[in-house]
């Protein structure tokens, strides 16, 4: 009797502090996702170079990273998110792979809209930044290109280790791969990126 | 015992000087972004943390959703398999892993193109590939 009561006891003493931890979880999931949607964005969309593809992919791996890893400890948040969206880029391009394949198996003539010309495709930074800012801007709309004409894991490593300023090991996590092949990777991207911009960028 | 050169200790220091200033330019791009992409992401975080109190609106429809894509998939198989002109063609080796794309359940968005792909199908290719 004594033990019933002292189990319901508990059962009520938990029940609001439950609610209490949700509620800090949620406070904290908030806070992370707000520190890190903006650098996602853009993250992905220097790698699929379509601003609303990428918000979907941000949003779809906030959805995943909250229902799959929300009670997972908050430091393990920030590789676990990139990793999703990583995924989710890379899915990405398989599907307009098999996309551009079906289209061409229907229609040959799909073959003109082949070919991708990164300098048309950058968004004009003229449009939206003031005069003072237009130099940086015009720098950054050359980072882009140059990014995008590296391997896919190079780009990644070197994203996620300067712009996010995840670690090695955090990376490695990120682009599900060893702490080894990220600092090839990213050592890789860097000189291939001084190598094509060095001279142009200061 | 091998010391790090002059020359690499160089090329470190203009490694970390390059990746700093890209940080610079990528933050500065980050700062530029309007105030409809901020809304959006501001909307889709919402939306994430649903999932968290456990309100997020999973309709019965949803359920539906492997079916629909399996059956649109089998759909698919068939139009491949019969070519263009309605000729049996042997399933290449490549079709197959087009197949395991269309199948997983991310590739909804493809899935609802189907319907577009029908009517190319439907509508008559000439010799050029031309829709007629």
């Amino acid at each position: 009797m004594s033990a019933a009561v002292a189990v319901f006891a508990v059962s009520c003493i938990r029940e609001p502090s439950t609610g209490a931890e949700t509620l800090q979880r949620e406070r904290q999931l908030n806070q992370f996702l707000a520190e890190v949607e903006r650098r996602a964005l853009r993250i992905a969309e220097i790698g699929i170079r379509d601003r609303d593809e990428a918000l979907d992919l941000v949003q779809d791996a906030m959805i995943k990273l909250v229902r799959n890893y929300g009670k997972r400890a908050e430091e393990e948040w920030a590789p676990l998110f990139y990793r999703i969206l990583q995924n989710g880029i890379r899915d990405w391009h398989r599907r307009q792979k098999v996309r551009n394949r079906v289209m061409v198996w229907f229609s040959r003539s799909a073959s003109s809209d082949e070919g991708y010309d990164a300098v048309a495709q950058a968004p004009d930074p003229a449009g939206r930044a003031p005069d003072e800012e237009l130099v940086n801007s015009e720098a950054m709309q050359g980072l882009e290109i140059a990014l995008q004409a590296l391997p896919a894991r190079q780009r990644e490593a070197f994203m996620l280790r300067t712009f996010e300023g995840l670690d090695v090991a955090a990376t490695a996590v990120a682009m599900g791969c060893s702490e080894g092949s990220v600092k090839t990777h990213y050592s890789r991207a860097i000189h291939a990126l001084r190598n094509k911009l060095g001279e142009h960028r200061q | 015992m091998n010391e790090p050169g002059e020359n690499d200790v160089k090329d470190l220091q203009q490694d970390e000087q390059f990746a700093e200033r890209a940080k610079q330019l990528f933050d500065g791009s980050v700062e530029r972004l309007d105030a409809a992409t901020l809304s959006r992401l501001n909307h889709g975080r919402q939306k994430a943390l649903e999932e968290l109190r456990g309100a997020a609106p999973h309709g019965q429809w949803l359920r539906w959703i492997p079916v629909t894509g399996v059956a649109a998939a089998v759909l698919v198989t068939v139009m491949v398999m019969r070519g263009p002109n309605g000729v049996d063609v042997p399933l290449q080796p490549a079709t197959a892993t087009d197949l395991e794309i269309l199948l997983d359940e991310d590739s909804l968005e493809m899935l609802e193109d189907l319907e577009f792909y029908s009517w190319l199908e439907a509508s008559d290719l000439d010799t050029n590939g031309n829709v007629g």
